[in-house]
Order: C-alpha cells, then structure tokens, then sequence
C-alpha cells in the first residue's frame, strides 16, 4: 500500500500536514474560484479570512482578480441613466473615506464592509451576512481535512468490485468520481486492458460503451515538475481532445475521464504545461486504442 | 482582424485594446466613452486622486468607467432597476474605499470590476434565496432549467490577445469559467447544473483560471 492517491491538487488527502500549512494550501486551491466569485458564503468567509493573514495568498487572489477583469471589461458597455451620476456625486457628501491602510494592507478592497452607504437602496445585507454556525462550519470544512485516504487498495476495490469508499469528499477522487468510476467498471459491457506506459509505469483502462464512459488507473508514472501536468485524451480520427488532467504524487493514481467515451476512440496522455492545454503539445507517452 | 469564439450566452462584443493588459483594460473603456483625448488621465491616476477626496476626479472616474461596469452589472443582474441600485452601490463603495487602494496589487479597473462583480453577484444570490424559499414553499424539488448552458452564441474577440487567451482554454474549462463569471454560479451549482462532480468543476474553473492568467502574462 502506498500513500495518497488523490491526485487533484484541489483534494490531497495526504496525512495532513502542519494545520496551517494545510489551510493556506486549502486556501490557495480556492484563490481561482475567489476570483470568479464562485465560492459560496462560507467559503469566501473562509478565503478573506485567510487572505487577511497571508500576503502569499492575498498575491494569488490579486493576479486572479486581474485575469477575471478581462472577462469583465469583454462585457458589452451600457450607457447607464442619465440621472445616476447626479445622485452619485449628491450622495458623497453624508460618505466619509475610509483612511488609508497604515501599514500593510489588511484584506482585499473588495470586502471592506461598505455599510456605512447611507442610501437605504444600497443594501449590503448579502456581504454582510452575519458569521454564525454556517461559517464555523466552513471552517471545519475548509480546515479539517477528512482522514480517509485512498489508496491503491480503495481505487481497486472500486474498479473490481464497485464498492464505493467514501471519504464524503467531493472531488476527481472523491465519492462522486468513486461513483462514476463503479459504474463504469461494473457496467454489463465493461472493457479493460492494461498498457505498458513510455517512460515508465502501466496505465489500465475501463471503459463502457453502454454508458460513454472511461477510466483509467496509472501506478508507477514518474512525478512531474510543479508546471506540467498529465493531461488525458480522447483522440479520434478528427483530433484530440481533452478528457482532463491529473497528477501523480505517489505512483499510482485514478481517473474518470471527462467527455463522452465511444468506441473506437483512442484514448492517450501527454505531458502538458500545468493547467492542461487545449491540444496536445508533446507526443503521447501512451496511446490506447479500443 | 475578427476572430470568432465561442464563449457564452449573450450578445455579440467586440472589445478594442493593446497588447498590454493595463493599456487593454483602459483602452477599452476609452473605446466606450467619447473618443477621450490620449493625455486623459488613465482610470489608475483618478481613482488615485479619487483616494484623496477629489470629487472632480470621482466623476471624471465615472464617466470614462461606467458604462463599462453597468454593462458588467447588467449582464448579471438583469432587472434594469436592481442593476442600478448596484452600479450605485459600486460607485459609492469606490468612493469610500478608494484611499485603500493598493496600485501595486492590481489596476485600478480590475479593483472596480471586482467590487462590481462581487457586488452584482450577491445581489442575484439575495434574489435566488428568496426565489428558493418561495419554490419551497410551493413546489419541492424543482428543477432549475439548464437553458444557459446550451445557449452558446458567439462572441467576437477582436483583441488578439484575449482572444488566444480565452482559446487556450478548453471547451470545458471556458463553459465552467463562464457559468461563474457571467451567469454568477457558485462551483456547487455550476456541478448541479453541469450534471459532474464538484471536484471536476474546481479542477476545470482553476485549471482555466491559471491559464487565462499566464496567457495574460499576469504575474504572481
């Protein structure tokens, strides 16, 4: 049995490390979706609350927030009522500045409590939802990794025998992914076949026609650099195209593929730069043809 | 040069601007003012002056910014009313927080277009909520529609540079991203919507995310 198998960044549920460490990091897989404003309540509680004691991380969420202007500024420009900067520029004087931050700055702009906005339509009451049981409860969440590890032993017992071993953690290994991955090895027409991977270590892929689905269990492959990630493909004769990325931290780990599976398809890994690329940019360290 | 992409639901834009992404970011709002002359002083220098209480250069800010931000608002909140109160609410919030402006964290328009995202987006979580609670009290369990997701119209891009950063994306990566940013879902929705696993959404919106961000050339 070796160590964790969670290869997504997002989930290690490797034994966790010093707490604060493991927060941070937990914190840092968040900057991106901070960004996007896609974090629910308790988990953006969460994030500013940690952004607050971390420049690293307040860094992150500042290049992230740049990213995510430009998808702002490709919305399409609204001349707004005439009447709106009147109001604006009439409202200023009951509207004290903050001070500047003395020394380092103290969180993000963006969650400075703006209650002080006199005008009764500018309601802040769904930023400044008061930090009650939810976000005690985000914290545990956030903070407090669940203890379960999956291992080689776990990815087996789903692919063989369909059992699912929850660690209640959603994720590209968590429950979810274990369900998807038990219902395609225990499909009627379930297909597997193990190949020989250059470079070193084996790949075994599972697929179902019926369900249009694939698999795949790697052991052996060799960690890459912190800028690339393995990212896999379906590839057919109109080109490739990705089914997702992962990452291995122990030598073995488990995939369900994202995309439609037919059969037919090839299904191949290449070595991308982190994040995933769009097409191919290395040659295949393995191709399985089905 | 027109490139073509697909990226969400909406209508058709056409976004201006230079090679460099603050240069970008100001040229497209000069593009959607008057045609401002090239010495005006740039969003960074307002909101700056803006920090020290000058009300000339809040609405100087105003005029050269705010159909930029109402139309991000109004992507998002759709009521014309409600996008209002919320460009107000930006533009008061800018005016408070302005002196805490940090230019060596960012530009001055990626600050504003994240207070008014931010902004934009809990006003329409405000308005699910009791959206929500009023289908409890009537119906259970039902089934919010998935018409944005397969609504894709195409966006044009003339920008090169936003266009091939947007084209490193994947399909997948861009669909997730968009759901976020333009449709303001959190990543547990977007899973509900997308019928796949939250940990598949976080990986898509993050590994979208760093790519979006090095094809800027945004650094760390």
């Amino acid at each position: 049995m070796t160590g964790p198998r969670d290869d997504d960044r997002e989930h290690t549920d490797e034994p966790r490390p010093a707490r604060e460490f493991a927060s941070l990091e937990a914190m840092r897989e968040l900057a991106a979706a901070h960004a996007l404003d896609a974090l629910d309540t308790d988990e953006r509680a969460a994030f500013d609350a940690a952004a607050e004691e971390s420049p690293e991380l307040r860094a992150e969420a500042d290049s992230y927030a740049e990213s995510a202007a430009v998808l702002g500024a490709l919305a399409e420009p609204v001349e707004p009522p005439s009447d709106l900067k009147q109001r604006l520029m009439a409202q200023l004087d009951g509207l004290p500045q903050q001070q500047p931050a003395s020394q380092s700055a103290g969180g993000e702009a963006s969650t400075v409590d703006s209650s002080g906005i006199a005008e009764p339509a500018t309601s802040a009451e769904p930023i400044d939802r008061p930090a009650g049981r939810a976000q005690a409860h985000a914290r545990r969440r956030w903070f407090e990794r669940p203890g379960a590890v999956i291992g080689i032993a776990a990815a087996a017992i789903v692919l063989i025998a369909g059992v699912v071993v929850g660690v209640g953690w959603p994720g590209p290994n968590g429950w979810g992914a274990q369900l998807e991955m038990a219902a395609i090895a225990s499909a009627p027409d379930a297909q597997s076949q193990t190949h020989e991977v250059a470079g070193g270590g084996e790949i075994t892929l599972t697929s179902s026609a019926e369900q249009q689905r694939s698999g795949v269990v790697v052991s052996g492959l060799p960690e890459l650099d912190a800028d690339q990630t393995y990212e896999l493909w379906y590839l057919d004769d109109s080109g490739a195209v990705s089914a997702g990325t992962f990452d291995v931290s122990g030598d073995e780990t488990w995939r369900v593929l994202e995309g439609s599976f037919t059969p037919g398809v090839a299904v191949g890994v290449t070595v991308e730069p982190a994040g995933g690329s769009p097409q191919p940019t290395t040659e295949p360290i393995v191709i399985i043809p089905t | 040069m027109i490139h073509v992409l697909e990226f969400r639901s909406g209508a058709a834009v056409e976004v201006s601007a230079r090679d460099r992404r603050s240069d970008m970011l100001g040229l497209v709002v000069d593009g959607s003012g008057a045609g401002a002359p090239a010495s005006a002083p740039t969003p960074d220098e307002l909101l700056a002056r803006v920090g020290a209480g000058d009300r000339e250069a809040f609405a100087a800010l105003y005029d050269v910014t705010a159909p930029r931000v109402f139309g991000l608002v109004r992507r998002l909140v759709v009521d014309p009313a409600q996008a209002e109160e919320v460009t107000q609410d930006v533009y008061l919030e800018i005016w408070q927080t302005a002196p805490r402006f940090d230019p060596a964290r960012g530009s001055a328009l990626a600050w504003m277009f994240t207070l008014a995202h931010r902004r934009a987006v809990d006003r329409i979580r405000a308005a699910q909520a009791a959206h929500d609670r009023d289908l409890r009290i009537g119906a259970r369990d039902l089934d919010v529609p998935a018409d944005t997701v397969a609504e894709t119209v195409e966006v044009r891009v003339e920008h090169e540079r936003v266009h091939e950063a947007l084209a490193d994306l994947t399909q997948l990566q861009r669909e997730c991203v968009a759901l976020a940013y333009y449709d303001g879902l959190t990543q547990r929705e977007i899973a509900e919507r997308l019928e796949v696993p939250l940990g598949t959404v976080k990986t898509r919106l993050r590994d979208g995310m760093i790519r979006l961000r090095s094809a800027l050339g945004v650094t760390t």
